[in-house]
């Protein structure tokens, strides 16, 4: 699945990264790396681009470039399952 | 303060980390704006006195990164492996210190003289997040000094730790970040290689090698020079291949991934979120902002907002400038017994300068407005929200800063378009620029708008021409990616700020900044062009007009008796001769040549004049058309000059709008055209923009003359 596929709500996680090297590069130094779990937080007025949220970063990205990042949906809206601060279990279970 | 003991520090850090305040609150008033060398990325400059030494600070771009993927990126890195500081302070966003710390790592890897400040602590406090500051410096192996720009905390402490870097008091540890595996062996093999070439001395082999893995290609020009390439290519080919087949991944991703997966673990060694997040006050605003219904219209609304605040609040300020300089004309006149020299003074230096002068508050309050968008976040937000628009028309959102900026100045707008990175989109940025309304056509309009309209008619009509501009530029930029440009533009993979209420201080200092650099285009060009003009219209003399005026003078006292009338009279009789004199100099006849060219726009041989001399900067349009129209009085400011312009009788509505149009859209002037040259490199292409301008502008002007003509 393609995080352009995903609607506002969804809750995802990265899985693998295709886009053209300016763009990879650009998505990485946001920090949207492999297993980052991110929620689609909402569309730009005009339908474009989209608006993502992850580790308390808000990361715009045009609907042609979502489509260069491979992602595995984990919740969509309202479904009430946390997003997941990564490492947060293990923080409190040690 | 003894000779000779200054320390050297540069401040690295992403967008937004508040480097920029942290800077100002450093260096206080001791600051000086430049460029790096070779490009027009601003470089600030500041000292401060602490202690025996002088700290010399540089203020690098934000960057997210140290790639070369971009134009900061490179310059950041440049300046620290070509002109080393003594000590690097990175700052860091304390609420986001995850993301920041990638940057840290780099600077790490470049293994200088590290200091991280850890900015906002104040934020990180009251949102609750508790950070380890201890076990944080042992991970990273330099020191971590909590500080807060904004409330002016921690600021000793960061100079005091600078010292004692800079006395070697404190040991940096230089700590290496561990690849994965097989990356490690790749960095390791190709550090040994480059280890033997000895040239290579001023660069961390090691950074060399990762850059190299990276596919940096800045890094690999740097390096082909060198005969170790040979071996180091091979190397290189065989390593992507093998990552490629064997791991899924390039060797650029997964050293990423590692520097975060590094991040990660120190994040959970170190950092503790709380456990209930609170919905922001950045999510909330955005929630309206951004809002699907809303956003657009808040938008607009915002940028009408902008140009009201300018305009009614600039509007007595402006009166008042005005009247300080009729007031300095009256009472230097008297001064001056040679009537050329008072000329000179007067009606050349005095009106000239103060017709520019007057129109800085317009642009300080503007300036003062985009500044404060750009300084709370809301600028970025502009670029989502319109970005689906630029692209439509082939530009990124982002070309909407420099589109917003050309709105002040084209000059700064054009070198503001570095920040793209694809070139298509920077060229098409370039071009449309110009047809934005810059500050200094904004005198056109004040001029016009509120000799011809009713002040609340006035603003709605230079709305209408901010946006008449947009319409124009974004059809430009339409039809050029259509036809001549058409490869790929840049990508919005940006970052939305938390809104953060920007330091008044800040706010005034940008906005000072660019008032500083309109006064300076008006302290110079216009001076010069103002003069020039002068001459223009005084020279050469026609002795018989002299004799002409002479004898009507004596018939008019011989034949009127009443002192008022007389007087009325004379005047009458001086103001003819000054408009023929000025017919018969080298500016009248410069207008009469182009007046069959200009005539179907509805303008005069006068406006014609006005137009040439606007080439060296659209405010001296305004004050041509003062020195045209007054010539031979004393007092001569912009009011005057409107009831001039009004008493006319070849000037209506009609002249006013169609004189805007042409003035928002024909060549720009000399300076920005010198800029436009520079960036883009060619004069042919420069030349082609100036036809299309003098077409477009020329086209436009005469459909709203006729179009005026029967509506009005």
């Amino acid at each position: 699945m393609l995080l352009s596929d995903l609607n506002v709500g969804d809750k995802a996680q990265v899985t693998g990264l295709h886009a053209e090297r300016a763009v990879r590069r650009r998505i990485l130094d946001m920090g949207l790396i492999a297993g980052t779990r991110f929620k689609v937080l909402r569309v730009a007025p005009l339908g474009d681009p989209v608006e993502i949220v992850f580790k308390g970063v808000h990361v715009t990205l045009r609907k042609n470039e979502a489509a260069g990042i491979e992602v595995e949906k984990t919740g969509e809206a309202g479904d009430r399952k946390p997003m997941g601060r990564e490492g947060r279990k293990r923080w409190f279970g040690r | 303060m003894i000779q000779g003991h200054e320390i050297r520090v540069a401040l690295a850090g992403n967008p937004n980390c508040g480097k920029s305040s942290l800077f100002n609150a450093l260096t206080g008033s001791h600051q000086r704006v430049g460029n790096f060398s070779g490009v027009t990325i601003e470089k600030h400059e500041g000292f401060v006195d602490y202690g025996k030494y002088r700290i010399r600070f540089v203020d690098l771009p934000g960057t997210y990164s140290l790639t070369a993927y971009s134009p900061e990126e490179l310059v950041a890195r440049h300046y620290l492996i070509e002109d080393p500081p003594d000590v690097v302070v990175n700052v860091v966003e304390g609420p986001n210190i995850e993301r920041n710390l990638l940057l840290t790592l780099q600077l790490m890897e470049m293994e200088v003289d590290l200091l991280v400040a850890l900015n906002m602590f104040d934020e990180v406090e009251a949102e609750g997040i508790e950070i380890d500051v201890k076990q944080l410096q042992r991970l990273l192996g330099c020191h971590i000094i909590p500080t807060s720009a904004k409330k002016k905390q921690g600021l000793r402490s960061l100079l005091d730790h600078v010292v004692r870097v800079y006395e070697g008091d404190i040991e940096i540890k230089k700590n290496k970040l561990a690849f994965r595996q097989e990356l490690e062996h790749a960095v390791d093999a190709i550090t040994g290689m480059l280890d033997d070439e000895p040239e290579l001395g001023k660069y961390n082999r090691r950074w060399l090698a990762i850059k190299l893995l990276e596919n940096d290609k800045e890094v690999y020009n740097v390096v082909r020079q060198y005969p170790v390439w040979v071996k180091t290519e091979l190397a290189l080919q065989q390593i992507m291949q093998e990552t490629g087949t064997l791991y899924k991944t390039d060797p650029e991703t997964g050293i990423t991934e590692d520097r975060y997966a590094f991040i990660r673990g120190a994040m959970q060694e170190c950092v503790r979120h709380p456990r209930e997040k609170k919905q922001s006050l950045t999510d909330y605003i955005d929630s309206v902002v951004l809002n699907r219904v809303l956003g657009l219209p808040i938008f607009l609304f915002i940028v009408w907002l902008i140009f009201h605040m300018t305009f009614t609040l600039g509007t007595p300020l402006m009166d008042g400038l005005d009247s300080l300089f009729g007031l300095l004309s009256v009472s230097v006149s008297p001064l001056l017994p040679n009537e050329t020299l008072r000329s000179l003074l007067v009606d050349g230096i005095i009106a000239g300068v103060g017709g520019v002068l007057v129109f800085l508050p317009n642009i300080l309050l503007l300036f003062l407005g985009l500044s404060f968008l750009e300084a709370s976040g809301y600028m970025a937000r502009a670029a989502f929200v319109v970005d689906k628009v630029m692209h439509r028309f082939g530009l990124h959102g982002k070309s909407f800063i420099p589109m917003i900026t050309g709105f002040g100045c084209s000059i700064p707008a054009i070198m503001a378009t570095r920040t793209l990175k694809s070139p298509s989109d920077r060229l098409a940025t370039i071009m449309i620029i110009p047809f934005m309304s810059c500050g200094a056509k904004l005198p056109v309009y004040v001029l016009l708008a509120g000799a011809f309209f009713t002040p609340a008619a006035a603003a709605n009509v230079m709305f209408g021409i901010y946006l008449f501009g947009i319409v124009v530029g974004l059809l430009t930029a339409l039809a050029m990616k259509k036809t001549v440009l058409k490869s790929d533009s840049e990508p919005f993979v940006m970052e939305l700020p938390p809104y953060r209420w920007p330091t008044f201080r800040s706010v005034i200092v940008q906005a000072m900044r660019k008032a500083l650099m309109y006064l300076k285009k008006a302290g110079t060009i216009i001076l010069l062009a103002v003069l020039l003009i002068w001459a223009f219209s005084n020279y050469p003399k026609n002795p018989e007009l002299d004799e002409v005026l002479d004898r009507r003078i004596a018939e008019i006292e011989m034949t009127v008796t009443d002192q008022g009338q007389k007087e009325q009279a004379i005047t009458e009789a001086e103001n003819t001769i000054s408009s023929e004199q000025l017919e018969y100099s080298i500016a009248g006849r410069a207008g009469k040549i182009l007046e069959p060219v200009i005539r179907p726009l509805g303008f005069d041989w006068r406006i014609g004049v006005a137009l040439v001399t606007g080439l060296a900067a659209k405010e001296v349009v305004v004050s041509t058309m003062g020195t045209i129209y007054s010539l031979g009085e004393a007092d001569e400011t912009s009011t005057e000059l409107k009831s001039i312009l009004k008493s006319d009788p070849g000037f209506d509505q009609a002249t006013a709008l169609s004189l805007m149009v042409f003035v928002l859209l024909y060549i720009p002037c000399v300076a920005a055209v010198g800029v436009m040259r520079k960036e883009l490199g060619q004069w042919k292409a420069v030349a082609y923009y100036g036809a299309y301008a003098l077409a477009v502008a020329w086209i436009f002007s005469f459909l709203t003359f006729r179009l005026a003509q029967m509506l009005v």
